[in-house]
């Protein structure tokens, strides 16, 4: 133990929020102004509580009487043996005391890519968000071309993408002290991009190898690539904290997500696939495995039949659309 | 299928729909003869009712006519048709010229021609016979027509036998003259007071253009109504029996007519060209558009009314050739695939039918590779009967794509299945690539 002594005032989530210095024990804590550390705190007394050295070499914060005491583990203590680490409780502030010895940790490696802030990665967002917007009004629009498709659709991504990456700068400046507008918009940006690759991909092997599963379930891949942008938004937004627990809370997002959008086929349609056909169609020179028979596809379709008529046993709800009929004059 | 509400069904539409058709038609004045024969059938003459059974709200309307002194009544099918299909629901109820009411009993249903036979509580004065023997009408006769148009009255109206139709599945008489909504079921008699059919239909497109069902099969269904035991008892049963027979008649004519091949160049595709089913084509006029088309559709003149939202047994074939004049292979695609998708839109909520089942797959003929979905449903209230739909595209081009959609509703799945291999096996590309 050497002085000088440090009291910390600590907020919830364990961040210094004040730090005073003091010279030489013992240390009188309390709302009163003769105490070496005042205390902001109307549920503390005036002379709360002290630290003293103790015969081991170690400190100690002794209970001066107070109404509402020294808590420390969600329990009151007359007399409180600390060291460094340890957060006591007095009326509804929380308090560390280190001393000039205290080893702290390691320095961290800076992975942040400093040059990767601001400017860079919001310009970069934006022209692959323009990009993208382009590109697709340009496969999607067959007709006559407009500028005017082309606008809109460059506006309505610009807007969405603006809206969400806005949405994460102001949750970052809550938490994290700053907006690091720029790096939640390249996210928002580069996520947009690959679930429009993923997209096509998909389209692509399913056309190439008959492999209509990928299109029917298409949006959980998108739900996928979603919440992957949210963990790395939240990675953004404190790079110190566990990076475990934001990969659990983005896999929980996608099974949300996922099991939100079985249920909402389930019973708006009847089943759990987004279409009830693939309806990709490309070049012939994409086309990787056989076609079948025009026989194989007859036998294929006779054991349909037992499903449909598996189907005539499932009772309607009373949500069915009515047969009703109105007033008729025939 | 949409060009079915060419034919107004059955006369089935909504009473404002009626009105609207009632002031473009105007009834001409009856001529003695009619005055005639309205003074001696006025007594056999009857409105017929489906009430809601409860609170006997009145749901349809239609006519009806005695036959000779007996307690039976003919009407159309249609008429009689919730009665038949939902008797918890529906109750029937008769009005005669006099404003006597009473109970509607249903003895017999002909789905195919449109004909029902029901008992009610009082007696013919004799005025309608259906005798076994039934003279030929000429063309250019006099026909009068009555009924309860509109549900504003008894009414006879004047018109020309113009010869049988053969555009709808079975044999109708065409009939210029008036018939409105109301009066389906009701009786168009000669001039001598010979039953010669009953009022069924109009054209909603035509002026006067009006269809009656031979008295033949009013004929028939009477000696099948002596002949029966006892009243079926679940109607439902019947009428699905019926439309399976209808399905098989449908499919047997379809395979006795040769399959006629429409060029879509370079493809040929297969069609069935008759007096029952009819083809015309289309082709994109519009220069602007970097792609064009050119389509062939064919559909069968008319369908069976099972109930007000049920019509079926009936076959509609489109073949759509998609080409990209300016387009790259990968718009192309984009533009071949929005116009294959979504092109079955039933869903599960449907107390008609189930929801429809797929099988998918890359398939060729040796002749043409596709992509073909064929998409069934069942319905709930008829077993035996499916709805099926075809859907293919080619895959033998990055700059063409011929799709092709054949539905065929109310045919048993045999049939469904035969229907999809005709098509399959008969598309094909004149010049192999």
């Amino acid at each position: 133990m050497s002085a000088p002594f440090y009291i910390e005032v600590l907020a919830r989530n364990g961040e210094v929020r004040q730090r005073q210095r003091v010279d030489a024990l013992p240390i009188r804590i309390g709302q009163g102004y003769d105490n070496d550390f005042i205390l902001d705190d109307r549920h503390t007394s005036a002379h709360h509580a002290v630290i003293e050295g103790n015969e081991t070499g170690g400190l100690e914060v002794i209970d001066l009487g107070s109404r509402n005491g020294v808590v420390h583990k969600g329990k009151r203590q007359a007399r409180l043996t600390i060291d460094g680490n340890t957060v006591f409780r007095l009326g509804h502030t929380n308090l560390r005391v280190r001393t000039a010895d205290f080893s702290v940790a390691d320095e961290m490696r800076d992975t942040t890519l400093h040059y990767w802030e601001g400017l860079p990665p919001a310009l970069t967002g934006l022209v692959l968000m323009v990009l993208l917007a382009l590109l697709s009004t340009w496969v999607t629009n067959t007709e006559k071309t407009e500028s005017i498709r082309y606008a809109t659709g460059v506006v309505g991504l610009l807007s969405i993408g603006l809206l969400w990456s806005g949405g994460w700068s102001l949750v970052n400046r809550l938490f994290g002290g700053q907006t690091r507008f720029g790096r939640h918009l390249f996210i928002a940006a580069s996520g947009l991009v690959v679930m429009e690759i993923a997209s096509i991909l998909e389209s692509l092997a399913a056309y190439a190898f008959s492999l209509e599963t990928l299109t029917r379930y298409g949006s959980h891949v998108a739900v996928a690539i979603a919440a992957g942008m949210v963990y790395f938004h939240l990675v953004t937004i404190n790079p110190v904290h566990k990076r475990r627990r934001f990969a659990f809370v983005s896999v929980l997002l996608f099974f949300l997500g996922s099991g939100m959008i079985l249920i909402v086929n389930y019973q708006s349609r009847g089943r759990l696939a987004d279409e009830l056909y693939m309806s990709e169609l490309f070049s012939p020179g994409l086309r990787m495995s056989s076609d079948k028979t025009v026989d194989q596809f007859i036998a294929e379709s006779k054991q349909l039949k037992s499903i449909v008529d598996g189907e005539r046993g499932k009772m309607l709800g009373d949500d069915g659309e009515d047969d009703g009929e109105g007033d008729m004059e025939e | 299928m949409r060009f079915k509400s060419l034919l107004a069904l059955a006369l089935c539409c909504y009473a404002t729909m009626a009105i609207s058709a009632e002031d473009k038609v105007e009834l001409p004045a009856p001529s003695s003869s009619a005055q005639r024969l309205y003074s001696h059938a006025k007594a056999d003459i009857v409105q017929l009712r489906s009430l809601l059974k409860n609170g006997r709200t009145q749901s349809s309307v239609g006519s009806g006519f005695l036959i000779g002194k007996s307690n039976l009544a003919v009407t159309n099918y249609h008429v009689m048709s919730q009665i038949a299909l939902e008797p918890d629901t529906y109750v029937g109820e008769y009005v005669d010229t006099n404003g006597k009411r009473g109970t509607v009993k249903l003895l017999a249903v002909d789905v195919l021609h449109d004909l029902a036979v029901v008992s009610i509580d009082r007696k013919g004065g004799g005025f309608f016979n259906v005798p076994d023997k039934l003279p030929p009408l000429a063309q250019g006769q006099y026909l009068y027509s009555m009924g309860n148009p509109l549900d504003l009255g008894f009414a006879i109206s004047e018109g020309a036998y113009n010869g049988i139709v053969n555009r709808s599945f079975y044999d109708q008489l065409m009939f210029t003259g008036p018939i409105n909504a109301g009066m389906s079921g009701g009786p168009s008699v000669t001039v001598d007071g010979r039953v010669a059919g009953v009022n069924v239909s109009k054209r909603l497109d035509g002026e006067l253009v009006s269809f009656l069902v031979p008295v033949r099969f009013v004929r028939d269904l009477l000696k099948k109504v002596a002949r029966q035991k006892q009243v079926p008892k679940d109607f439902k049963l019947v009428v699905g029996q019926q439309l399976l027979e209808h399905q098989k008649s449908m499919m047997d004519r379809l395979e006795h007519t040769p399959l006629t091949f429409k060029e879509l160049k370079p493809y040929k595709v297969p069609v069935w060209e008759s007096d029952q089913v009819r083809c015309w084509g289309r082709s994109n006029s519009n220069q602007n558009k970097p792609y064009s088309f050119d389509q062939v559709n064919c559909a069968m003149e008319s369908a069976l009314f099972v109930s007000n939202r049920i019509q079926t047994g009936h076959i509609s074939i489109q073949h759509k050739l998609l080409q990209s004049t300016e387009l790259g292979a990968l718009r192309f695609s984009a533009l071949a695939g929005n116009t294959f998708k979504n092109q079955d839109r039933s869903g599960n909520k449907d107390r008609r039918f189930t929801a429809p089942q797929c099988v998918e797959q890359f398939v060729t003929n040796d002749k043409l590779p596709m992509r073909a979905v064929l998409c069934v449903r069942a319905y709930r209230k008829f077993p035996g009967l499916y709805d099926f739909s075809l859907f293919t595209a080619s895959t033998d081009s990055g700059q063409m794509s011929l799709q092709s959609s054949i539905s065929t509703s109310g045919v048993s799945y045999e049939n469904g299945l035969r229907i999809t291999r005709i098509f399959l096996e008969n598309a094909s590309r004149e010049n192999q690539p």
